[in-house]
């Protein structure tokens, strides 16, 4: 059972660095959302 | 985009998530528990298990920039601009993990964290150019000339990949030769129990990048759906 803490740290960072990325992938997407119906919005007010 | 477009859309995409991630738990289960540990590493050889898909899931996504870019170049079309940017953020993620997991392993194999072996060092190369090409990206526009020379360095990034790969028989090197594709066949001398771990996993990185290339286009369509609807704002006020 040896080297198992290099074994748990690799596994860690793998899935630590996908669920982080994912994370802010979806953050960004959510923020881009937002500001497009708004801006749809301002713009179907305006015309 | 029609509300039935969006919705069929919405379904796929549920279809790719429960698709990768009953894929990634099907290989999860396959390094832990089905895989055997091997005789000389122990078990610290299981890292095998990620570092090599995510070396994987890395070059082709560095090969997708490359075809996109020579695409851009020739078509000036922006989709393709699109999917180059967006590959190449995924596979500076996936670089970083292989740089990452790489020393993990061979801290305990070779007693040191990190050596300037011709294939770790063209490795980091690799990462230092796509995350110079992500660093032009962030302070271009669309279709502007920085497009142009991102996209020009994404096609002479991907002329490393080759180096790599062939690094450990061209030069004396810490990294070892290639086991699972070899001259003598793929997995030969390989436990097959082993084999099919890894092209599991390879199988499931392979989907994973689908899956987020499909958010991270869709996040660069919406950056330019508000760049075109502030512009038109802009010449009605």
């Amino acid at each position: 059972m040896d080297n198992m803490g290099f074994l748990f740290a690799a596994n860690a960072f793998v899935w630590g660095g996908i669920i982080y990325y994912v994370y802010t992938l979806k953050q960004r997407n959510r923020a881009l959302e937002k500001d497009l119906d708004l801006l749809k919005e301002t713009l179907s007010k305006e015309g | 985009m029609s509300p039935d477009e969006v919705e069929d859309k919405e379904e796929e995409s549920n279809i790719m998530v429960w698709l990768t991630g009953s894929a990634l738990l099907a290989a999860m289960i396959g390094i832990f528990i089905y895989v055997p540990t091997e005789r000389t590493e122990g078990v610290i050889q299981r890292i095998m298990y990620f570092h090599i898909p995510c070396a994987w899931l890395s070059f082709f996504a560095f090969f997708v920039v490359f075809i996109c870019s020579i695409l851009f170049l020739w078509k000036k079309d922006r989709e393709w601009d699109i999917y180059a940017h967006a590959s190449a953020e995924i596979g500076v993620v996936f670089c970083s993990l292989v740089l990452i997991t790489g020393p993990i392993w061979a801290r305990p194999i070779w007693g040191a964290w990190w050596v300037w072996d011709a294939r770790l060092t063209s490795t980091l190369i690799l990462w230092i150019i796509y995350v110079s090409y992500l660093m032009l990206r962030a302070q271009s526009d669309a279709g502007s000339m920085r497009a142009r020379y991102a996209a020009v360095l994404g096609i002479v990034g991907f002329l490393d990949i080759p180096l790599i790969h062939f690094s450990v028989l061209w030069w004396r090197a810490f990294h070892p030769q290639p086991k699972v594709i070899t001259s003598e066949g793929i997995g030969k001398g390989m436990d097959p129990s082993m084999l099919a771990t890894l092209g599991l996993s390879l199988c499931a990185f392979t989907l994973l990048y689908f899956l987020l290339m499909g958010e991270r286009v869709r996040q660069e369509q919406l950056k330019d759906e508000i760049d075109r609807l502030k512009r038109e704002k802009l010449y009605s006020s």
